[in-house]
């Protein structure tokens, strides 16, 4: 199993390389530095205070290699940006000059504080659901509930975000239609509504995935026979379809949870919380090049961390997969 | 052994259900809809009610930083910390400038050489905030040395101040301050700055290279504003004594209204009172008489007259107007979303708001927008060509389409309330005239709008920044003014950065361009059509050269606001916008502002409305306490209609299955 997480880490150099690469070259393609210089320090700012803005982040040096006589070659923005992302020198954010990592820390409770509650309702309710859609399979409440979770499926998140501030917000008056707090019970004002909506905007193809996968399980032989020894529906359905059914679903599941941390970017933008997502998105509307090559690098890492974990996921609790 | 909850009417699953049911009406009951975090105290020390005022912003600053910010969500904010020299008279709407930190207006003495002085007086006895910056934490006092340190921040090039190249233009060594330290990389602050004399603790004086009024102005704007030097070196972003301080532009130290208490960014921030503040006071009066009750008993009261305030930061349109809605927030912009269901067709407020007591606040901003042709070009080069081309365009149909016509139209360059502009001003080109606008195309060489070289109609780029649907929308009205006159208009659609870079390099036809004033001085606006600002130097993105408008404008530029100037600008109109007709002005902006009733307001400039009129809020505290327990009642039905349906559908699947079974 060591060979095989050692081969696995290895694996992963390259993609983070290519990463690395496409997210310089495709930022070079669309932002100039004279650019982002006069998106920070405004249209009229003067050609003067552009070129020192460019200086002082050093813009201004070769792209790929620096080819200038006496130079070192490798003293170029695009080995600058790969040693930094090497070293885990997020740099400091061009938009505010607030280290990046400082903001990482900062936003990462608020991103977690939703997704991660939401997450966990989510699979409790989307498995009670599902469960409860096979418990009552092939009835017109079945088949209702399969098409309203194909309606959730259709709908945009931006709809529920909407929707969701209009109805518990707005026409109930049961929650606070933007805020944030942490501190306290006051958490619960704040924290419910956006969960709710994160819990509500993947309901629908979490019921369609989970009956599918509990429907596989009724299926079985273990369960007709159980059925077969008098047991009722209600325990074949809680002690043994659950329980199997579980393994698919967490392990399916688990690789979403490293990237949880990055948060939501409309939700957060929407709800005003100062979360990864929220921050991600001021960063691509301002052109702060730190902060998102510094997002994608994470997310890259979290990402493949994610898919990391779900193989050992699949090798703990399947005892006929072996990790070689 | 498990709960059975798919058992038959189990006594325990209704046991369970009951109570889920009753907690979660009780949880219900116990949160309601407010957004706004606890304030600070509920009381101040005597007793009285903490007043907070509740305002959306629409982003985080970039930095709280005087010297380097140059943006307005983030003078927003730093106009309530910081204060200046002068600032402008609330109560004036042709933005007359008054002392504020000053104790009298700066004098401009000119010399026989050229050069010219400005002497400040500071008023004494203002102090820093109190912050850990300084010796026992009490804020020092202000002295002539903390504006000569503003001004040598202004040439610090770590600092990246935008306006450091104007500064360098007219202030005596400023350049030279500038380029030692960008060769040594590091500003000595130690050094003699001959630009700013210390004249004594209360007074310096300003050594300017040439006659520049407009210096008056820069003493209004935050980039002067002073900062203490022991705060800029104490919040240095560095670890001290294993805590990591902030840097200055996170951690502001200045000498305004308000103190930063928290900022939270991507959520709020917070101000607070500063307790020791006394450089301004409330108006004694000029305020309009539906606001007297309201605003007589502050009359001449110490300021701020509020104890805190929150700045939400709300990016989304949506939610800030929800909360303006449901009286979260004190004030709030119309947006487009919301105009016509808050706005009437005489532009007034609508008769739901009227009756809910909110106000209504209109501004004129100090910005024009307007055609801009590129004098290089071959074919718009041709002064018929232009002059048909804003003969063509129909203001009044853009203000209908795009302005909700509530849009300033105009025929001159210079906004109004500003000197120089005439209200009886008559631009001959600015009136729709197809018919003469059909015969100049045709003097131009374009007979029907046909390019004789090709046979074909002319062709023209119009260059827009394709960021929205309304751009796009813009630019086919735009298209469908000038195509009536036969010519053909190609709409080049760019993004931010080529767009910036077509006009910085002049590659471009024509175009739609807005300048919005850095201060409230025709000088700011013709700069942008004098010859040696051609860009890249400068801001003449049209590249306009005329020696007769350089020598005029030269002449209008040190002259005080007097007759002569005004004769002066009215032979700069005729040459830019009647002979050459270099642009086309088309509107200056009006925003529509709403206030809550419990929130008076007076401020009838848009300059200080925008910035630092934070100061001056105040707040009726228990009108808003009735108000919004009046506009957020709950409703508790809809909850019981949704519980009740999922319960009904739940027992009809386990009584169906069951059934079944059975």
């Amino acid at each position: 199993m060591f060979s095989y997480f050692l081969r696995r880490l290895f694996y992963t150099i390259p993609v983070v390389l290519g990463v690395m690469v496409i997210t310089f070259v495709l930022f070079y393609m669309l932002q100039k530095p004279d650019t982002m210089a006069r998106r920070m320090l405004g249209p009229k700012a003067s050609p003067q205070a552009v070129e020192n803005w460019i200086k002082q982040r050093g813009y201004d040096k070769p792209v790929f290699f620096n080819t200038q006589p006496g130079g070192n070659l490798f003293d170029s923005q695009f080995f600058i940006h790969l040693k930094s992302l090497a070293t885990f020198d997020l740099g400091v954010s061009d938009a505010t000059g607030q280290p990046v990592l400082e903001r990482f820390k900062e936003g990462a409770i608020p991103s977690l504080s939703i997704t991660l509650p939401a997450f966990f309702l989510g699979i409790v309710l989307a498995v009670s659901i599902s469960l409860f859609l096979v418990y009552v399979r092939e009835t017109k409440i079945d088949f209702a509930g399969t098409i309203f979770s194909v309606a959730l499926m259709s709908i945009p998140v931006m709809v529920y975000v909407i929707f969701g501030q209009w109805f518990l917000a707005v026409l109930l008056k049961y929650f606070p239609a933007y805020g944030f707090n942490l501190e306290g019970f006051d958490m619960i004002r704040f924290l419910t509504l956006p969960i709710l909506i994160l819990v509500i905007g993947a309901l629908g193809s979490d019921i369609r995935l989970y009956r599918a996968i509990f429907l596989e399980e009724v299926r079985n032989e273990y369960v007709r026979t159980a059925y077969a020894k008098g047991v009722s529906s209600g325990s074949v359905l809680l002690r043994h379809v659950l329980k199997n059914g579980m393994i698919n679903i967490i392990t399916l599941t688990v690789a979403a949870l490293p990237m949880l941390i990055l948060g939501s970017l409309v939700l957060e933008t929407f709800f005003g919380i100062p979360g990864l997502g929220n921050m991600t998105l001021a960063a691509i509307q301002t052109s702060d090049f730190a902060v998102i090559r510094a997002t994608t690098y994470v997310g890259t890492l979290l990402y493949l961390l994610g898919l990391l974990i779900t193989d050992f996921c699949y090798a703990m609790v399947d005892p006929r997969i072996k990790l070689q | 052994m498990p709960i059975p909850i798919f058992a038959r009417n189990s006594p325990r699953v209704r046991i369970i259900g009951t109570l889920f049911f009753i907690a979660a009406v009780l949880g219900l009951a116990a949160c309601d809809n407010n957004p706004n975090i606890p304030p600070l105290h509920k009381t101040r020390p005597d007793g009285s009610p903490w007043v907070v005022t509740y305002r959306a912003f629409l982003d985080d600053p970039r930095s709280l930083d005087p010297q380097f910010a140059y943006d307005e969500v983030s003078n927003g904010v730093n106009s309530n910390i910081y204060d200046t020299l002068l600032t402008y008279d609330p109560l004036r709407e042709d933005y007359v400038l008054q002392p504020m930190m000053g104790s009298e207006l700066p004098v401009f003495e000119p010399h026989p050489d050229g050069t010219e002085t400005v002497t400040c007086k500071i008023k004494p006895g203002l102090f820093f905030h109190d912050d850990a910056c300084f010796p026992g934490g009490k804020g020092t006092e202000v002295s002539s040395r903390d504006f000569i340190y503003a001004f040598q921040r202004m040439a610090d090039p770590k600092v990246e101040c935008p306006v450091a190249s104007t500064m360098a233009d007219y202030v005596v060594g400023f350049g030279d301050a500038y380029a030692a330290a960008e060769k040594s990389g590091r500003f000595d602050y130690d050094a003699p700055f001959p630009g700013i004399e210390e004249v004594d603790r209360y007074t310096f004086r300003i050594h300017l290279t040439k006659a520049y009024p407009q210096m008056k102005y820069w003493l209004a704007y935050l980039f002067t504003a002073p900062v203490p030097r022991a705060g800029v070196e104490y919040y240095d972003g560095k670890v001290h004594n294993g805590v990591r301080r902030p840097f200055f532009r996170f951690h502001p130290v200045g000498t305004g209204a308000f103190l930063l208490q928290d900022w939270r960014r991507g959520q709020f921030i917070r101000l607070v009172r500063n307790p020791n503040y006394n450089t301004i006071r409330f108006p004694k009066g000029g305020w309009p008489a539906d606001v007297n009750a309201q605003l007589a008993p502050y009359a001449d009261v110490k300021l701020p007259t509020v104890d805190e305030v929150q700045l939400l930061v709300m990016r989304e349109q949506i939610p800030a107007w929800i909360l303006f809605r449901q009286g979260w927030t004190d004030a709030s912009a119309v947006s487009k979303d919301v105009f016509n269901s808050v706005i009437d067709a005489k532009h007034e407020l609508s008769p739901v708001y009227a009756a809910r007591g909110t106000k209504l606040i209109k501004d004129l901003d100090l910005d024009t927008w307007y055609l801009m042709f590129n004098m290089r070009d071959p074919v718009v080069g041709n002064v018929k060509v232009r002059q048909a081309m804003v003969l063509a365009y129909n203001a009044n149909a853009f203000n209908e389409i795009f302005g909700n016509n509530i849009l300033h139209l105009t025929d001159q360059i210079l906004p109004p309330f500003m000197f120089g502009n005439e209200p009886g001003f008559k631009n001959p080109w600015r009136d729709t005239n197809l018919e003469k606008a059909r015969q100049l195309l045709a003097e131009a060489g374009y007979p029907k709008g046909i390019d004789p070289k090709t046979g074909k109609p002319l062709e023209i780029v119009l260059d827009t920044q394709a960021d929205s649907a309304t751009s796009r929308q813009m630019a086919d009205f735009d298209r469908s003014q000038f195509e009536a006159l036969g010519i053909r208009i190609r709409i080049q659609e760019n993004l931010f950065a080529q767009m910036l870079d077509k006009q910085m390099k002049g590659r471009y036809q024509f175009l739609s361009a807005g300048w919005n004033a850095d201060y409230p001085d025709p000088e700011n606006f013709f700069a942008l059509f004098y010859g040696p600002n051609i860009v890249p130097i400068g801001h003449n993105q049209s590249m306009y050269q005329s020696p007769e408008f350089d020598r005029l404008f030269e002449q209008m530029a040190t002259t005080d606001d007097t007759s002569e100037r005004l004769a002066i600008i009215r032979k700069m109109n005729e040459l830019l916008l009647v002979k050459d007709c270099v642009v086309g002005p088309i509107f200056n902006r009006v925003t529509y502002r709403l206030r809550q009733p419990w929130t008076p307001y007076f401020v009838k400039n848009s300059i200080v409305g925008q910035y630092g009129g934070l100061r001056f809020a105040v707040i009726d505290t228990r009108m808003r306490e009735q108000k919004r327990a009046e506009w957020n009642r709950k409703n508790y039905w809809p909850l019981v209609i949704t519980f009740g349906l999922v319960a009904a559908v739940v027992a009809y699947g386990i009584r169906r299955r069951s059934q079944a079974n059975v």
